[in-house]
């Protein structure tokens, strides 16, 4: 346990429980939208064409908000 | 895992609209089908990414790459995606509502062992958050800048300063000065930046 905000960490050399690593999603984004933009997918890439048939012209699924997780 | 169970479980993954969510169940059950036939697979790129950062970075493909064996015939491939309904081949198949893409032996060079997770189906193996940062600080400034890779590599640091994945740090240095990356001067840059915006201290800051 991350003492500073009680979320699991991901830790090594031991797995993680599905519950944990769900536990730390919001933090995890939250953490990682102080230094970076909060959707960093790519625009393109080799893969374009078969990602856009099958996402309906978007790369993948889109992402829960932040709040949601 | 029964016929039954595999059913289950791809109507479960179809549903799922979350993309890390969904990404992470796939792998769970492709690593349980091929396990049981003694091949071993690892999670790596943007998927891998995902599961440390919650970083919003994935797209629709799952890339997974083979621990052991190191190759794996086209034949077993094709047997062992169509034992979960996947469509196409030889490398990439479409199963559940998305992509899986098995792309050979995985390249690491990290000393640290590869991270689980006890997801639904089974346990899922993880390339090691030290060869993920190292290779995104590469991608950043080669061969040219790339902003996405700089983007991933900032959130990985952010959330192993945090407390909320541990990272090996004496680990990453030693990858970042090694031949194949010579990327230390990056990398401690960078750290330091993010460290910086945190309000924490760096790891190699003495």
């Amino acid at each position: 346990m991350n003492s500073e905000n009680q979320v699991p960490i991901i830790p090594k050399g031991r797995p993680i429980s599905w519950e944990d690593w769900l536990k730390g999603r919001r933090a995890r984004r939250e953490t990682g939208n102080r230094v970076a933009p909060e959707i960093i997918r790519r625009s393109s890439s080799s893969s374009d064409k078969r990602l856009r048939q099958l996402f309906n012209g978007e790369r993948g699924l889109p992402f829960k908000a932040t709040e949601e997780l | 895992m029964k016929p039954e169970q595999i059913q289950q479980a791809l109507e479960d993954i179809s549903v799922e609209s979350d993309p890390s969510l969904k990404h992470l169940k796939l792998a769970s059950l492709v690593s349980a089908v091929f396990r049981a036939r003694g091949v071993e697979l690892v999670v790596v790129g943007g998927s891998a990414i995902e599961f440390y950062t919650e970083g919003a970075y994935v797209s629709g493909d799952l890339d997974m790459c083979l621990v052991s064996p190191t190759r794996l015939d086209v034949r077993t491939r094709q047997e062992l995606m169509g034992q979960i309904g996947a469509r196409g081949g030889p490398r990439n198949w479409q199963v559940a509502g998305h992509f899986v893409d098995i792309l050979g032996e995985v390249e690491t060079l990290s000393l640290t062992p590869f991270d689980e997770l006890q997801a639904p189906y089974g346990i899922v193996r993880l390339v090691s958050p030290e060869d993920l940062l190292v290779e995104r600080v590469l991608i950043s400034v080669y061969p040219q800048p790339h902003e996405p890779a700089a983007h991933c590599a900032r959130k990985l640091i952010a959330v192993s300063l945090s407390g909320q994945v541990d990272m090996d740090w004496k680990e990453v240095r030693r990858l970042a000065e090694r031949p194949e990356y010579r990327i230390l001067p990056v990398l401690e840059k960078i750290v330091g930046e993010v460290a910086h915006e945190l309000g924490k201290p760096s790891p190699y800051h003495s």
